[in-house]
């Protein structure tokens, strides 16, 4: 659990740590719409230039990049084999049986792969270099023009912080509580499948257990200190737009108004 | 049964932006029998130490050698398990460890996960929390009915059945009102004298001059001294320095040596019965 590199925060200094959380995230999205539009070399090129000058910009080291890549690595291979062997059209390269290998194959296996890999980059560079409860403020004044038609934001945004504020605690806990029972000679992951099954149990109810408690203390916690819903709430973290999420949104519109030109162009 | 730590080190999450060094050239020794107290500040590493005593962490180099079994850095998790049963460990705040349906289940997981048979795993779970002072009435509930003080005798009677010839405690007496505190350290007082060598971590000076024969300190990773109590409290100004502190009746006694009482030198008493037992003397002393 702890080398997921995914979803971690790296403190920093740098241009993309200062940047808005609304304007990254709203960046990620229109990313990876562009994503799509990108249909030849020269696309995905530019799309690469991109995300590396964003990685370059952020400071932080490449291999963490490559590190949060590993475990989605499965599934890239998976989708960029199945693409190569079951795409048709083209020019034949390579032929065993009914599975061809053709131009066109090797060319959508090609873009698939890139665009794992730049979604997947781009989405680490989103969660280094956001603090998550910057983040959950985010989604939270993104969601806002949907209180128009009812949907609870403000309980939605609270929700996120708490559990992105609880999540290194409950994985804290799941540590110390698998520690305590393997203390008492419990083995993880082994026997057979309905052995591994069992052996979650005395890790599962204490954790609920001690989830209920926690959310129990908390809302008293709260409620004691004054919560009473969202109306009415003053925000101590404001959000500030800079130049830097200005610049960021018009050159993704750059970006995506180039890509359909060179589309429309060839 | 003894305990050896040679230069153990350990890193946790090496080679991650995440990577910190958590322990540095430990070399202790745990003699068999002995009641040892692990004391330091919050974050000197005692914890991850402690994990080391019975082979939950493996040490990134160097070696835990616990009676015939070396726990080395590429040990096999089956190599490690035996020790996992001579060695028991009570976690800090062991409540939040139960979940059996029945307080006797529970208690008998431990024994039964090392291959003792149900009837004499219950058997034990019987005579453990008796020992502990749950009564036969409570047996068939569930543990989550209980109070908190039952439910950490309750946890602690879990590794107790085990039969541990180790006692490895982490401030077993947290969050426990005074009465319960004193009643929990004389239980494992008179669990040591039955031959289980005990090993407590704690912040408390006055449980480490009341119980302990063996103090090691532990700063950001390094063990800094180790010996007796009784002696090791006497560098007052080192203890204090490193914001440890030193038991109350040491600093009683300083404060009446600061008035004039003479107490023999190095020989400050760092227990009440110690302390009672100087006054005394040095009453007769004047009074003749």
């Amino acid at each position: 659990m702890d080398k997921l590199i995914i979803g971690r925060y790296i403190p920093g200094e740098s241009l993309i740590h200062r940047m808005d959380p609304r304007s990254k995230l709203l960046a990620m999205f229109a990313f990876v719409v562009i994503i799509f539009l990108a249909n030849d070399v020269i696309g995905y090129g530019i799309l690469a230039v991109f995300t590396f000058v964003g990685v370059a910009l952020s400071q932080i080291k490449l291999s963490y990049f490559l590190k949060g890549l590993r475990p989605m690595l499965g599934l890239i291979l998976f989708t960029v084999i199945f693409q190569m062997l079951f795409t048709t059209g083209g020019d034949v390269l390579f032929q065993v049986w009914i599975l061809k290998i053709t131009t066109y194959s090797v060319q959508n296996a090609f873009y698939i792969f890139m665009r794992f890999v730049l979604i997947i980059f781009m989405s680490t560079l989103l969660t280094l270099t956001t603090p998550p409860l910057t983040l959950a403020d985010g989604i939270e004044t993104g969601l806002a023009p949907l209180k128009k038609i009812k949907v609870p934001v403000h309980e939605i945004g609270l929700m996120l912080s708490i559990s992105l504020r609880f999540i290194p605690t409950l994985m804290d806990d799941t540590t110390m509580i698998m520690n305590a029972q393997k203390a008492r000679g419990m083995d993880f992951g082994e026997g057979n499948l309905v052995q591994k099954v069992k052996s979650v149990i005395p890790i599962l109810i204490p954790l609920f257990v001690s989830s209920f408690r926690r959310a129990d203390d908390l809302a008293i916690a709260m409620e004691s200190r004054g919560y009473q819903g969202g109306e009415g709430r003053t925000k101590y973290r404001v959000l500030k737009w800079h130049l830097i999420d200005t610049v960021l949104l018009v050159s993704l519109a750059v970006l995506a108004a180039a890509l359909i030109a060179w589309n429309t162009l060839k | 049964m003894a305990i050896h730590f040679d230069k153990v080190t350990y890193t946790y999450q090496p080679n991650t932006p995440f990577e910190s060094r958590a322990l540095f050239d430990i070399d202790m020794r745990i003699s068999d029998g002995s009641f040892t107290a692990l004391v330091g500040h919050t974050g000197s590493g005692k914890s991850t130490l402690l994990q080391h005593l019975n082979g939950l962490l493996l040490p990134t180099s160097g070696s835990v050698t616990v009676d015939d079994i070396t726990i080395k850095p590429d040990s096999k998790a089956k190599a490690v398990k035996p020790v996992r049963q001579k060695v028991g460990v009570v976690f800090q705040f062991p409540e939040t460890q139960l979940f059996d349906e029945t307080v006797l289940k529970d208690v008998s997981f431990g024994p039964q996960n090392f291959g003792v048979s149900k009837s004499v795993a219950e058997e034990t779970a019987r005579e453990k929390l008796r020992l502990v002072g749950i009564s036969d009435d409570l047996f068939d509930r569930s543990p989550f009915e209980l109070s908190g003080g039952q439910m950490r005798r309750v946890a602690i009677a879990g590794i107790l059945a085990m039969n541990p010839s180790v006692l490895v405690l982490d401030e077993p007496t947290a969050g426990l009102d005074p009465k319960a505190r004193i009643d929990m350290m004389q239980l494992f007082e008179s669990i040591h004298a039955a031959g289980v060598t005990t090993i407590l971590v704690t912040h408390l000076m006055d449980d480490v001059a009341d119980y302990a024969d063996t103090m090691f300190v532990l700063e950001k990773g390094r063990i800094v001294k180790f010996g007796k109590p009784s002696e090791l409290f006497q560098d007052v100004d080192f203890m204090m320095a490193h914001q440890l502190g030193v038991p109350k009746a040491t600093q009683f006694a300083l404060l009446l040596a600061a008035r004039g009482m003479q107490f023999e030198k190095d020989n400050l008493p760092i227990t009440r019965k110690a302390l009672i037992a100087a006054i005394t003397a040095s009453q007769e002393a004047t009074h003749g």
